[in-house]
């Protein structure tokens, strides 16, 4: 167990270090990156970024402003952005973290829930017309943008409807912390979280249909269809449980990648500052610390995902605590 | 649409300050005009943005977003009137509380601080705070330090090693007599505008010489900042010291508290501002929504003239800009107004074809490149351009436009691309991020041909479009920082505006005289297209009152009034 730990704790810190060099590099690469003259401002004297270019390291060798930068931000914590001059990059991740968190896991219940039950009530249906129903719905739903979809919910809720009292609830778009405001923060988050699961809803959705209907050809079932368990059993106990584990293991990667910054396009629609919209306006502004701490901290994500999802694979899957 | 969306509310606004001077002519008005006035004291403001302004130290930030804000919270020596339109570009007396007395050579000025002004830490505002602060300038490595304080005695020194600053010999502080002397090496006549601007803030001498990034500073103004968090949101509140001692200055303000929120996109923010969820956003509105708004929203709509310019430089020191001709050509070439309709239109744009925008100093109308030449652009003479690509034999080479990623600057390069086809040449647009692009098409190792741009007056100035953006001094190849970026640099015209500088420290009148000739001799070796003059559009919630606009600060917040 401890081994385990030890190796899966050694990948994750080479994972990392090579991704970190690697955006070093390519920062470095980039046409017109040199930030010194965009931290001194427009229209600034020579002597000016000559100061600031020594102020903030930058003419010194690359190998050397790497290791500050990694100095910076792992051991003292002080590390400043480029952009937002004087902006500190640990707290601002810390702090935009919570909302990101907020949004995805609400999100990833509801798509857990609602896309197991889409999987199981369309497979029980094979080709009648609840099953059609819900995989034509679901193939909608992967199919729309969810930029589109946000906009399509706010021109409805923020704007044409607002006044009405369907909609005269939603409160202004942003993200309320749950310290200070549990309702406000759920009712805040109820329609980000529609968005942003719908896709999900329609992929797992249609993956756990098509899992449990080869799961049935297989010989297990078909013993425990002999043995005179109940439809439902079947389905449920046997099929379902089999069929899930590529969707967990899925779901580690979508929610890793999610947390880690990839839920920015509902971020920026419903206007909540999260880890998303910080990559998303680092990478605009090339700022560099601000991309290095956002792409480590979301490979970090994906790292641990993984990791817990093996856990959860062994306890679903009794044939995988044997090996 | 309509074109003048003037706002009732801004009219009732300029009755209430003319009420205002009967009343103080009738003091049994004054009362129930005070208590009109209180009325509207209160309540907290909400502003909007998609992005906050970067760092919050009022030496360093150089964005119109945040300079806004600094109107209201720190205050200079001296200051630009805060007052609707074109008075809003006067120097009035702001800490001094006097103009300063300037010596007959116009390089020493003497400025008498005010009594009784206090920080909002509490502590007084004296002379050791003035030295302190423009010190602080160089040390910090303000962005105009090495351009508009370099004129003060000893900035040499400091810009070459900022940490050990001192200004010695120019900056002298008299605590006695209560006064601050600045020596400068030549005289300057815009050096009041440098002061004015929030670069030369006043801060406490105790102010840490760094770039305080997050954390506010203690400030002289109405409002001072009690928190701030770059990623979400921003709060002011009232300075508890603060007693109005200048309300051209200094106004005091109406709201109690003001909140900007940072994130979200420009059409959500609209939303909100029609919802009454926010007062007012910072964004430009987006094109889609504004036919909506002008019949829906139209008190709620403000316009102004702003002095700044769009224009495409074109590099004159690479194929096929470095011959005038195709210079020229590209001038007649493009058509003014269709680039209008690409902004959105009238009300958001003016065609223009010279480098002073309107009503700014020194402009006087001139257009050079067009069907008839004469005061005004008419249409464009595609003819003559034709005739001069043949005649410069270019035709066919590549010309490559470098534009932001804005819908905007997009528009205009796809528009610049189609005339340049149009005349025969082999034409490309590229599409930088916005916030590189300004830098990028500064650098001549990029090799940058024509791209789109724009300038905005850091101060009322002639000078501060022509000679920052096409005098000698301001061409650094190689460099990010190269605000020249026509690279264009003619030693005749150079020596024009640097007497014209020269001549406004003692005639300014015949200096704008002087400047409107300069412009038309530089649209003559037509070093850059220009495009068009923007317009600033506001949208404010149904409760905002007085709404009052400055060439500079743009929307002065304070003014306003929520309830």
């Amino acid at each position: 167990m401890l081994t385990n730990f030890l190796s899966r704790l050694l990948r994750m810190v080479i994972v990392m270090f090579g991704i970190s060099v690697i955006t070093f590099l390519i920062f470095f690469a980039t046409p017109g990156s040199d930030p010194a003259a965009r931290i001194a401002g427009r229209n600034a004297a020579p002597e000016t970024i000559a100061a600031v270019r020594h102020d903030f390291g930058l003419d010194r060798p690359l190998y050397v402003q790497y290791a500050l930068m990694m100095d910076r931000l792992f051991i003292t914590r002080d590390l400043t952005s480029f952009a937002n001059r004087g902006q500190k990059i640990v707290p601002t991740i810390v702090s935009a973290a919570p909302a990101t968190l907020s949004l995805v896991a609400g999100a990833a219940i509801l798509w857990m829930a609602l896309g197991a039950m889409t999987g199981i009530i369309a497979a029980a249906f094979r080709n009648r017309l609840p099953d059609k129903i819900l995989m034509g719905a679901s193939m909608m739903a992967v199919a729309m943008p969810v930029f589109w979809v946000g906009e399509m919910i706010n021109l409805v809720t923020q704007s044409r409807l607002h006044d009405t009292w369907a909609f005269s609830w939603v409160p202004p778009l942003g993200y309320v912390p749950f310290t200070s405001d549990p309702a406000g923060w759920f009712l805040a988050l109820v329609f980000p979280w529609i968005c942003l699961a719908l896709l999900y809803i329609g992929l797992y959705g249609r993956m756990l249909r098509t899992g449990i209907i080869e799961t049935y050809q297989e010989d297990y079932i078909r013993t425990a269809r002999s043995k005179g368990l109940s439809a439902r059993r079947v389905l449920l106990k046997h099929a379902t449980r089999t069929a899930i584990i590529p969707i967990v293991i899925m779901f580690g990667m979508d929610f890793g990648v999610l947390v880690g910054g990839a839920a920015v396009l509902t971020e920026v629609v419903f206007g909540i500052n999260g880890v998303g919209r910080l990559t998303y306006q680092a990478l605009k502004a090339l700022d560099l610390p601000m991309i290095m701490a956002t792409v480590l901290y979301a490979s970090f994500f994906v790292v641990v995902a993984n990791a817990i999802v093996d856990v959860l694979c062994v306890m679903i899957d009794p044939r995988m605590r044997r090996k | 649409m309509d074109l003048r969306v003037t706002s009732r509310r801004g009219r009732r606004g300029r009755a209430l300050a003319r009420l205002a001077i009967t009343a103080a002519m009738i003091p049994a008005v004054a009362p129930a005009l005070a208590q009109a006035q209180e009325a509207h004291r209160g309540g907290t403001m909400q502003l909007m943005a998609v992005a906050s302004g970067g760092t919050l130290d009022p030496q360093i930030n150089y964005t119109a977003q945040f300079w806004q804000l600094y109107s209201a919270t720190y205050d200079g020596l001296v200051a630009f009137k805060k007052a609707d339109g074109p008075e809003s570009n006067t120097v009035v007396p702001d800490l001094a509380a006097d103009m300063p007395t300037v010596s007959a050579d116009g390089k020493t000025y003497t400025f008498t601080l005010r009594k009784g002004v206090k920080f909002s830490n509490g502590d007084d505002v004296t002379p050791e705070d003035v030295v302190a602060s423009l010190q602080r300038i160089f040390k910090v490595s303000s962005p105009t330090s090495g351009s508009f304080y370099n004129g003060i005695v000893g900035a040499d020194d400091c810009l070459s090693s900022p940490a050990d600053c001192t200004l010695e010999g120019g900056v002298i502080a008299d605590a006695d007599a209560n006064t601050v002397t600045i020596n400068l090496v030549e005289p300057d006549p815009e050096f009041l505008f440098k002061l004015s601007v929030p670069h030369a803030s006043i801060l406490p001498k105790g102010t840490a010489a760094k770039d305080m990034g997050n954390t506010p500073i203690p400030g002289t103004g109405a409002y001072m900042f009690t928190s701030y968090d770059a990623n979400n949101s921003l709060t002011m509140e009232r300075n508890p010291h603060f007693v109005e001692w200048s309300a051209d200055a200094q106004p005091e303000g109406y709201a109690d508290k003001i909140e900007y929120k940072f994130g979200g996109t420009e059409e959500s923010a609209v939303n909100a501002v029609m919802n009454g969820q926010a007062d007012w956003s910072f964004d430009p509105l987006p094109a889609d929504r504004l036919a909506e708004l002008s019949t829906n929203a139209t008190d709620q709509l403000h316009v102004h003239a702003q002095s700044a310019w769009w224009y495409a430089p074109m590099n004159v020191n690479i194929p096929p800009f470095n011959d005038v001709r195709v210079r020229q050509a590209l001038n007649y070439a493009v058509d003014r107004n269709a680039l209008v309709s690409v902004f959105g239109g009238p009300a958001l744009a003016q065609p223009v074809c010279q480098i002073l925008p309107p009503d700014f100093p020194g402009h006087e109308d001139s257009c050079i490149y067009t069907q008839d030449p004469g005061d005004t652009w008419s249409a464009p003479d595609m003819d003559k351009a034709r005739a001069l690509v043949a005649e410069s034999g270019t035709k066919g080479e590549k010309v490559n436009v470098v534009t932001e990623d804005n819908a905007a600057s997009r528009g205009v390069g796809t528009y610049l691309q189609s005339v340049l086809t149009d005349l025969g040449y082999d034409a490309t647009v590229q599409t930088v991020s916005g916030d590189i692009q300004f830098t990028y098409i500064q650098n001549t190792n990029n090799n940058v041909q024509i791209s789109v741009t724009q300038w905005y007056m850091d101060y009322p100035a002639a000078s501060n479009f022509l000679n920052v953006l096409f005098g000698c001094g301001s061409f650094h190849p190689g460099s990010d920082s190269s605000i020249n970026i026509a690279g264009f640099c003619d030693e005749e015209i150079d020596a024009r505006m640097k007497s014209a500088m020269t001549l406004g420290a003692t005639d300014p009148e015949a200096a704008n005289a002087e400047w409107a000739k300069i412009d038309y001799a530089v649209m003559e070796k037509a070093p850059a297209v220009p495009l068009f003059t923007p317009r600033r559009l506001d949208l404010v919630s149904e409760r905002v009152g007085n709404f009052e606009y400055s060439s500079l600060f743009n929307w002065l917040i304070a003014k306003s009034w929520v309830q």
